[in-house]
């Protein structure tokens, strides 16, 4: 039986089937909430920016956690997704609002959502492929630095005043779909059914499973190989800089993807927004999650998300508990605590919340190890 | 001369000043056991690397199968300090392979101190080390619509741990596997990019003599079994004594001696090299 599992003919052990469940229950459970709690809910922005931001994180843990790269350029390429999602669908009836320095931009056609997405994707990938080019060549701090130059470099470019009409210079973009505008709405004009949370869900999960299958295949095996040691990597045929290139490539197509599910969920772009900041906190999901684990960069950022937005807010306000004021509360404290967890996290729990085990791993039994076995 | 697998002329390998391999010329023939011996620092593992392009040779050429897969000649800096005997013979010739390539070409290596991924377990060790041989590319390995390449893959992968007898242990951790067992491990990954000629370097280093003689017999099944021309850089005399049909031994990068294991046993040269008598 063990033999036949290897073989491929993979039967559905318990800790995929729990965790099929537990996917499944979650997507049910966001639909039904959607449709039950008032839309305004914190607990749906939450949700709306932990599916962006799990997207992100794995794709950065696809380069840092599976190849070995240390980049630091994801928020260069959201940039990169979020504009190129924007420029493409924005109706052409906003366009002269939205580009009104730069007489209505020079694009004659929008296109509808779901191509734009993978072109803002495909936009981020052949930046990935040309600065890939001379970047991959580097080794560990020298590439993260080049690549967070890039990023940086990108945020100057696409406010540049010559790119107006393209880029709306330095001015926002605005009006293009949202996740709002999947709600399904009926002839007056009310919600019948809500859509924004799932939407982000689905278009995350899709992207993720997609990750996850790339892993597990042929190719993930060569980048995990590449992690472990590139001198045997190379030694046993893996194309050091053709699988790096394609790693990158990889990771920067859902980067984009993500970039553009975080321009709908902001509702507009801004270039001075993708700071080098949002790639930290993007790091820091992955280090908090488990580097290379693809379930602990999604818990992760539901969990990041939620205390930097939601939980830690009572921290921020004057709490009074009977007559007595709570000393140190105020705007900004609630920084400064979430500063100090993230310190306990990364020096107590250094392998993150999962290591490098994911979901499925928790449910089964750990398999006999063979000295075990030689006993019986 | 197409009975040579690999051909090694004139190699000379320099850094800065140091000249870790000297002029180093050697022949296997298909179907050989050829060993290369020399006391520590004599330059073997960097003759390895040069044969895999890990490293570029400052001066010479390789031949693999009568084709030559590394060619240099000096020029710049180095040209003060070439040593190489025929300054002419590869004049302004270049060729450099990565050793992604060389091992498409058909060479497979194992290295003196253990390089097996360690967070893999044992089967996808081997596994990985087949990805060479693929047709798939992204998208279709990413939409499993390899299936089938996939499944050859993986029992082929299962067969080889079979010949290496660690089919038993292809869910553990390929690290944790003790150190014996890795060393055999690096073997079948290395026979998993279906090798014509099989480099290894040091197999039996931390080995206790039982487990010596199990691998002596090991490599000859292997040989056989695939058809393999072997290689091998051995501290280990009796190894090296009972397995090779030819031995080479270098010291300080020079060949100094050459021949079958009773010639080279009562060479002076090779007696003074290893035990520190006076050279003549």
């Amino acid at each position: 039986m063990k033999k036949q599992a290897m073989l491929g003919k993979k039967k559905l052990d318990a800790g995929m089937v729990i965790t099929g469940l537990i996917i499944l229950a979650v997507y049910a459970a966001v639909f039904i909430l959607e449709q039950i709690m008032p839309s305004t809910s914190m607990l749906f922005t939450v949700l709306k920016k932990g599916a962006t931001y799990a997207l992100v994180a794995v794709s950065m843990n696809l380069l840092n956690g599976f190849t070995g790269i240390f980049s630091l350029g994801q928020a260069g390429f959201m940039l990169i997704g979020a504009y190129t999602f924007a420029i493409f669908t924005i109706p052409m009836e906003s366009r002269a609002a939205v580009y009104q320095y730069y007489n209505g931009g020079i694009l004659g056609f929008s296109l509808p959502v779901i191509p734009a997405l993978i072109l803002a994707g495909l936009a981020a990938a052949f930046f990935a492929f040309l600065i890939g080019l001379p970047v991959l060549r580097l080794k560990s701090d020298y590439l993260a630095i080049a690549t967070l130059g890039f990023a940086e470099i990108m945020r100057a470019i696409f406010q540049w005043d010559k790119l107006g009409p393209l880029t709306n210079g330095s001015n926002m973009l605005h009006t293009f779909p949202n996740f709002n505008s999947f709600n399904i709405k009926n002839a007056a004009g009310e919600t019948t059914v809500y859509l924004s949370t799932l939407i982000p869900f689905l278009i995350a999960g899709v992207c993720i499973a997609l990750i996850v299958l790339l892993i597990n295949s042929s190719y993930g095996r060569a980048l995990r190989a590449i992690k472990d040691d590139e001198i045997a990597a190379e030694a046993m045929g893996v194309n050091l800089f053709h699988h790096k290139q394609l790693s990158f490539c990889i990771s920067s197509f859902f980067a984009g993807i993500g970039g553009a599910m975080l321009a709908m969920y902001a509702c507009t772009v801004q270039a001075k927004s993708f700071t080098t900041a949002m790639t930290y906190e993007i790091l820091l999901i992955v280090v908090i999650g488990g580097i290379g684990s693809i379930s602990g960069s999604c818990i992760s950022s539901f969990l990041f998300v939620a205390c930097s937005e939601w939980w830690l807010r009572f921290l921020d306000e004057k709490q009074v508990i009977g007559t007595f004021e709570v000393p140190l509360l105020r705007n900004g404290f609630r920084l400064v605590v979430f500063s100090i967890i993230i310190m306990i996290v990364v020096l107590f729990f250094r392998q993150g919340i999962m290591g490098t085990k994911e979901l499925p791993d928790l449910f089964r039994r750990r398999p006999k190890t063979a000295s075990q076995e030689a006993i019986k | 001369m197409s009975e040579n697998v690999l051909k090694i002329e004139n190699l000379t390998m320099q850094f800065g000043g140091v000249v870790a391999v000297n002029d180093l010329s050697m022949e296997i023939n298909k179907g050989e056991i050829v060993a290369l011996i020399g006391p520590n620092g004599a330059g073997k593992t960097t003759a390895f690397n040069c044969v895999t392009a890990v490293y570029e040779p400052t001066n010479g050429q390789i031949l693999f199968n009568g084709k030559p897969i590394a060619q240099n000649h000096p020029n710049g800096k180095m040209k003060k300090l070439y040593a190489g005997s025929d300054p002419e013979k590869y004049a302004g010739k270049v060729l450099r392979h990565t050793p992604d390539q060389i091992t498409k070409l058909g060479i497979a290596r194992t290295f003196q101190n253990i390089r097996l991924f360690g967070g893999m377990t044992v089967f996808e060790n081997v596994l990985t080390a087949m990805h060479l041989r693929r047709t798939s590319n992204v998208f279709t390995a990413t939409l499993r619509l390899n299936a089938k390449e996939e499944k050859k893959m993986r029992e082929e992968a299962l067969r080889l741990l079979q010949v290496v007898g660690l089919d038993d242990l292809c869910d553990e951790t390929a690290t944790s596997l003790p150190y014996g067992k890795q060393r055999l491990l690096e073997i079948a990954r290395a026979l998993a990019t279906n090798p014509t000629l099989l480099l290894l370097d040091e197999p039996a280093a931390g080995m206790n003599p039982q487990e010596t003689d199990e691998l002596s017999v090991f490599i000859r099944r292997i040989k056989e079994q695939f058809d393999l021309t072997i290689f091998i850089i051995e501290h280990h005399m009796n190894l090296v004594m009972e397995i090779s049909d030819r031995i080479y031994v270098i010291d300080f990068g020079k060949m100094i001696a050459s021949g079958t294991p009773a010639e080279i046993q009562n060479n002076p040269a090779v007696i003074a090299a290893y035990l520190g008598g006076d050279e003549e």
